[in-house]
């Protein structure tokens, strides 16, 4: 299993998910229920998350109610502030000092509500990677979230070495090119970023890119990865016709990989292009071609977690070639991030 | 964002092989990736492999 890495910030839901209906997520094996705080005005309310089990009995507040800002537990009436404090319970008038659920800090940003895991004290709204094109303005996006049983690990490795397009997304974003053609990786240590390039000079055009924008003859294709450890994947996409370079049509494919519990994984995709913006038509295409393209990936990933769990002994022997040089600099990175994450920290006060 | 502290690796066109090159500036050239993520992450003890000076391509050659 590929350890969590905590003391980071996770996309937890895109914005629109949250709203006044209680949302349960759990994020590397913490259970959280997010909701949003009653609009003022204009202004749209604050996202909210708490720990999702009532200090009582334990009951999901996620599967609980709202009164105004405060969480009413469904079970016995328990009810928290938006701090997580306690601030009722039923039949007597003394709450005890112990009644809170924790809070975690939140930042809603690019679309992405992020929450932190490990010690709120850490928690730097600053490190957040930014993936600017899912709200820029001349940009349009489509985006969804499928739920993976798989090591996160295994979403990452997928996505850090994309010559499987070519046989696993055949007809649909592959084409042979992508495998055959050589990469060039970097590692940023200390940015915790692994980018990973593959440039095709004169390529076949997937249905992906053919039916989104009308180019009928072969292309030249740019893929231009940048990880930045351990949830957020830009993939930087840009096409033009063979010979024709007076007009980059640029896709920005966003990932957030999102440990849940042991085993599962949240695949958020989000698809945004900076052409053919007005064109319904496309978007409808982009996005339930795109969905089709991510549940190839779930349905793969979820075959290979149980082949993997299938497999006799703690461990087995994998075989490692050129293609994998991004995936293998990516599991390194989140080793380190790892050990990083369960250290104590040292706190001047 | 980006730091003085990059890694790189092409895979050779037209080849099997990966090149890398600290960033120390030390290069080397390796058949898999394993190796290489090995020789690379030694930094700043880089293991010196047999090179041979004038065939480019050769594997698991590492130059200063």
């Amino acid at each position: 299993m590929t350890a969590f890495v905590r003391n980071q910030w996770y996309v937890a839901a895109y914005g629109y998910e949250v709203g006044r209906e209680l949302l349960g997520r759990t994020v590397l094996g913490e259970p959280i229920a997010f909701y949003r705080t009653e609009t003022a005005g204009d202004e749209q309310g604050t996202v909210i998350a708490l720990a999702d089990r009532c200090v009582h009995r334990r009951f999901p507040l996620s599967e609980s109610n709202l009164d105004g800002d405060r969480v009413v537990c469904g079970y016995h009436g328990f009810t928290y502030d938006t701090t997580g404090t306690c601030v009722y319970v039923p039949g007597q008038k003394r709450v005890p000092r112990t009644a809170r659920v924790s809070s975690y800090p939140v930042v809603e940003q690019d679309s992405f509500v992020w929450v932190w895991i490990g010690d709120p004290a850490l928690a730097d709204p600053g490190a957040i990677p930014r993936a600017p094109h899912l709200t820029a303005p001349g940009w349009v996006s489509v985006s969804g979230m499928e739920p993976i049983d798989g090591d996160y690990g295994l979403l990452v490795d997928n996505l850090m070495d994309l010559s499987h397009e070519t046989y696993l997304h055949g007809g649909y974003i592959g084409t042979p090119e992508v495998a055959e053609t050589p990469i060039t990786t970097e590692v940023d240590e200390g940015a915790g970023i692994v980018r990973v390039s593959r440039h095709m000079l004169d390529a076949e055009c997937p249905p992906f890119y053919a039916r989104s924008t009308g180019i009928e003859g072969r292309i030249t294709r740019r893929q231009d990865i940048e990880y930045h450890a351990p949830c957020l994947y830009l993939l930087h996409s840009g096409i033009t016709p063979v010979g024709d370079d007076s007009h980059v049509f640029r896709t920005e494919i966003t990932y957030a990989i999102t440990p849940s519990a042991e085993g599962k994984v949240y695949d958020f995709w989000a698809v945004s292009r900076d052409f053919a913006v007005d064109d319904e038509e496309v978007t409808t295409f982009l996005r339930d071609f795109n969905h089709t393209v991510v549940m190839q990936d779930v349905d793969a990933l979820n075959l290979l977690q149980l082949a993997l769990d299938a497999e006799p002994g703690d461990s087995y022997q994998e075989l490692s070639i050129n293609i994998d040089t991004g995936g293998l600099a990516a599991r390194r990175i989140l080793a380190r991030l790892a050990e990083e994450g369960e250290k104590p920290v040292e706190r001047t006060s | 964002m980006t730091t003085g502290e990059v890694y790189r690796i092409d895979w050779v066109p037209g080849t099997d092989l990966l090149h890398g090159r600290c960033h120390c500036g030390t290069e080397h050239t390796a058949q898999n990736p394993e190796a290489m993520w090995s020789w690379m992450l030694a930094h700043p003890d880089h293991p010196l492999t047999p090179s041979t000076p004038g065939t480019p391509g050769t594997p698991e050659r590492s130059t200063r």
